[in-house]
């Protein structure tokens, strides 16, 4: 095989080994240094290869999975992949004497492109290399094609790659399983993962068989699916995920927590998946199981990039819910130096503080502190909803109803369409008996961005684009933080300049858009497809202009 | 099983076990080859004993999950014949015996077929050192489909296996436990834990010009 592909200059690669054994670090440098690597760099820890890999760029990354405390091999994958922090081409290859990886591995949505399981010899990790790179080389301009954003060239690729190199059949549908996906194409990325199930039911291909039909909103059918996976193979923690997001869409919370309940009794290390799992623990009012996973989740995310102000809060408002303002203090003063440093931190201090006081009947202090949250909150501060409905509800104790009033409106008009916040922000006018209020205030701000959003959808549905899109505009600028509201608009105005092209702005109002959903949900699987879409118009706009200057140039 | 509190201690020993093991074949490949035979010999007799310690840690692990009532895959996928018999081919070469290690593909081998590349892998290096111990000067390594089964075999030109074992392996009857048994018992274990459309793998030896075994993999 490598003969007929030609032969692997390893010479010019370059090369990181990711293992916390100072003794097989060395080991693979010179195992990589006897077929001619002379550029290799170590690393001891994920956090440590994560900076190299930012000011590097490497051929080839072999890691160990097992790398003591703090992040795994696999974690730092994602980490690298996710974040674009080396592209596709770049091989990497993990090195496991956990035999349970094999099972993660065999549905990971990010998979290494190959591994060795302990204990092994120089010469199979030869061989695998050379395997990878010369698939590598194969699938160079697909590759391509995706960075670029052209995910039309990619799928073509893709197609071709089928047809000329049977050897990498699956490969090839695999890859073009994703560039669906990400095109929005779901119909298709169904039939393809029912093709390659019709070969054998792998689990990779069950999981995205799983995913598309979700993506679909066919959750019945999607949820079947994963619980039958998840019997199998109980460690995979990807499928937990999506079983979790299944049954959010359908509102099973108890399902949902029972779900990610048993994703961290397999994997705890993941400060997401602790905090999903905190989050719908307290909206199941199981605050005992809330406290754990909120804990667990600051814990794990020390140090890392996971950790976000707003983790203080969750787990301080447990505390108080539970009646113990002393530990919800505890929690805000032990994190004092690392909440300082942000104006969210601020204003999560200010915010807990209030209430705390006002739990212990400092009724003055209380109110100083809401107002201290007020002014830092002027600032365009980051502000999660449930934070946001906090401050209502201490506003309304301190008297401050405009204040409050404003709040809400500002929470509803991002959340008109979900009614669990909506159904918080009743309770909480309830319990101050002004109920009255409430109703008039949520009526005012959701009416008129669910009606905005209807009629935006309505125009488009008639063909009417460009008035389509002002309408849906409007409602982006009444719902500055409604992912759902702001991604249909990134979609009809990105639509509106690939059929009448660029004009009024639009592009800009589609990058401004698209900037802010990145920041609010980056996770969302909708992104991609809008990300992909955005760099498509811009790399054939560039093709234009250039185009049209070579022609007024003649 | 080990106690609970022991078990945490009972995966770092294995741990250390496994890297220890990386790091002995991977420093006994430093040291070059001087074409002299009191030098060269005992490194790749040296070698060769890497392997099979490696080979029957791995059993042995697998025997203590399997319990040897059956063996759960870990990881079925698609994978080449082709680069899956020259990957043996490579590590029969690895250990630098004076044998000649050729391969066979048969034309109607599709370029892809679905196996658990590793554990497969286990049962047929596992098969290639014990005909090194036998073969005079030949192995072949070959695939072939036959019967909607593709046939991954390990021939050479030894005397063949004597007809105990023959006859034991034929009638699925238990080896005796040591050497070469213990090694075709697991063949056997991993070759029918392979599934595919109510089929199930399995292990075949015969002799013909030499010793030929065999695993089918549905």
């Amino acid at each position: 095989m490598i003969a007929q592909n030609g032969f692997i200059d390893y010479k010019t690669k370059r090369a990181l080994v990711i293992d916390d054994y100072p003794s097989m670090r060395s080991a693979f440098k010179m195992a990589l240094a006897s077929f001619g690597m002379t550029k290799v760099d170590v690393a001891a820890t994920g956090s440590e290869a994560v900076m190299r890999v930012k000011s590097t760029s490497y051929d080839i990354i072999i890691s160990d999975y097992n790398l003591g405390e703090g992040r795994d091999g696999q974690q730092v994958l994602e980490e690298m992949r996710h974040r674009n922090l080396i592209g596709l081409e770049t091989a990497f290859l993990m090195v496991t004497a956990e035999s349970v990886y094999e099972r993660v591995v065999a549905a990971a949505e990010l998979a290494p492109d190959d591994y060795l399981i302990k204990p092994f010899n120089g010469e199979i990790m030869r061989t695998r290399l050379d395997a990878i790179l010369t698939k590598k080389s194969v699938f160079q301009q697909v590759y391509r094609s995706l960075a670029e954003g052209d995910l039309e060239s990619a799928l073509e690729g893709c197609d071709a790659l089928v047809a000329s190199h049977p050897k990498y059949l699956v490969d090839a549908m695999r890859f073009k399983g994703e560039v669906l996906v990400a095109m929005g194409n779901f119909e298709s990325a169904e039939a393809l993962y029912k093709q390659v199930m019709a070969m054998r039911a792998v689990p990779w291909s069950r999981l995205g068989l799983a995913k598309s039909l979700h993506l679909q909103h066919k959750e019945k059918e999607a949820e079947g699916m994963l619980v039958d996976l998840i019997d199998q193979y109980p460690e995979l923690v990807a499928g937990y995920d999506l079983l979790a997001d299944v049954q959010q869409s359908q509102n099973k919370l108890k399902d949902m927590q029972y779900t990610l309940q048993r994703s961290v009794s397999v994997s705890a290390k993941s400060t997401l998946r602790q905090r999903r799992l905190g989050e719908v623990a307290y909206q199941n009012s199981d605050l005992g199981s809330a406290e754990t996973a909120f804990r667990a989740a600051i814990e794990k995310g020390r140090n890392s990039i996971y950790l976000q102000p707003n983790d203080f809060a969750n787990l301080s408002r447990v505390h108080l819910v539970q009646g113990d303002a002393k530990a919800a203090a505890e929690v805000l003063v032990s994190n004092r130096k690392l909440l300082q440093e942000s104006d969210e931190g601020k204003l999560i201090s200010a915010v807990m503080l209030s209430k705390i006081s006002a739990h212990n009947g400092r009724h003055d202090e209380a109110r100083e502190l809401i107002r201290d949250a007020l002014r830092i909150k002027q600032h365009k501060v980051r502000c999660e909803p449930g934070l946001a409905l906090d401050m209502v509800q201490s506003c309304l104790n301190a008297g401050l109803d405009q204040e409050a009033a404003n709040l809400l409106d500002e929470v509803a008009r991002n959340a008109h369409d979900s009614t669990a916040l909506l159904d918080k922000a009743k309770q909480i006018y309830r319990e101050a008996g002004k109920e009255a209020a409430v109703r008039e205030i949520l009526r005012q701000a959701t009416a008129h961005v669910a009606q905005l959003s209807r009629e935006g959808a309505l125009l488009l549905q008639r063909g009417e684009l460009k008035s389509g899109v002002a309408k849906l505009l409007q409602a982006s600028e009444a719902a500055p933080r409604n992912p759902r509201v702001l991604m249909n608009t990134v979609w009809a105005a990105l639509r509106l300049i690939e059929q009448q092209g660029n004009s009024d702005g639009m592009l800009g109002h589609a990058k401004r858009l698209l900037a802010d959903v990145t920041y609010l949900t980056p996770e969302h699987p909708r992104l991609i497809g809008l990300q992909n879409m955005l760099r498509s118009i811009e790399s054939s706009s560039t093709r234009q202009r250039v185009a049209a200057q070579i022609a007024n140039m003649g | 099983m080990p106690s609970i509190e022991n078990q945490d201690l009972y995966a770092a020993l294995l741990h250390e076990m496994k890297n220890n093991l990386v790091l002995m074949a991977m420093t006994m490949e430093r040291v070059p080859h001087t074409r002299v035979a009191e030098h060269d010999q005992p490194l790749d007799e040296a070698r060769l004993l890497c392997q099979r310690v490696s080979e029957r840690l791995m059993q042995a692990l697998l025997i203590y999950k399997s319990d040897l009532g059956g063996m759960v895959l870990n990881a079925v996928d698609a994978y080449s014949p082709e680069d899956f018999v020259a990957e043996m081919a490579g590590q029969a070469r690895y250990l630098q015996t004076p044998h000649r290690i050729e391969t066979r593909i048969d034309p109607n081998v599709p370029a892809i077929w679905f196996f658990d590349r590793n554990i497969l892998e286990m049962a047929l290096i596992n098969a290639i050192h014990n005909s090194l111990s036998f073969a005079r000067s030949r192995i072949e390594i070959t695939a072939r489909v036959e019967d909607g089964m593709l046939c991954l075999a390990i021939e050479d030109d030894s005397d063949g296996y004597p007809p105990h074992i023959l006859q034991a392996v034929a009638e699925d009857r238990p080896l005796n436990s040591s050497g070469t048994g213990l090694g075709l018992r697991f063949a056997s274990l991993i070759a029918k834990s392979h599934e595919n459309n109510g089929r199930r793998g399995s292990l075949s030896l015969r002799n013909q010009g030499g010793s030929v075994f065999e695993i089918r993999v549905p």
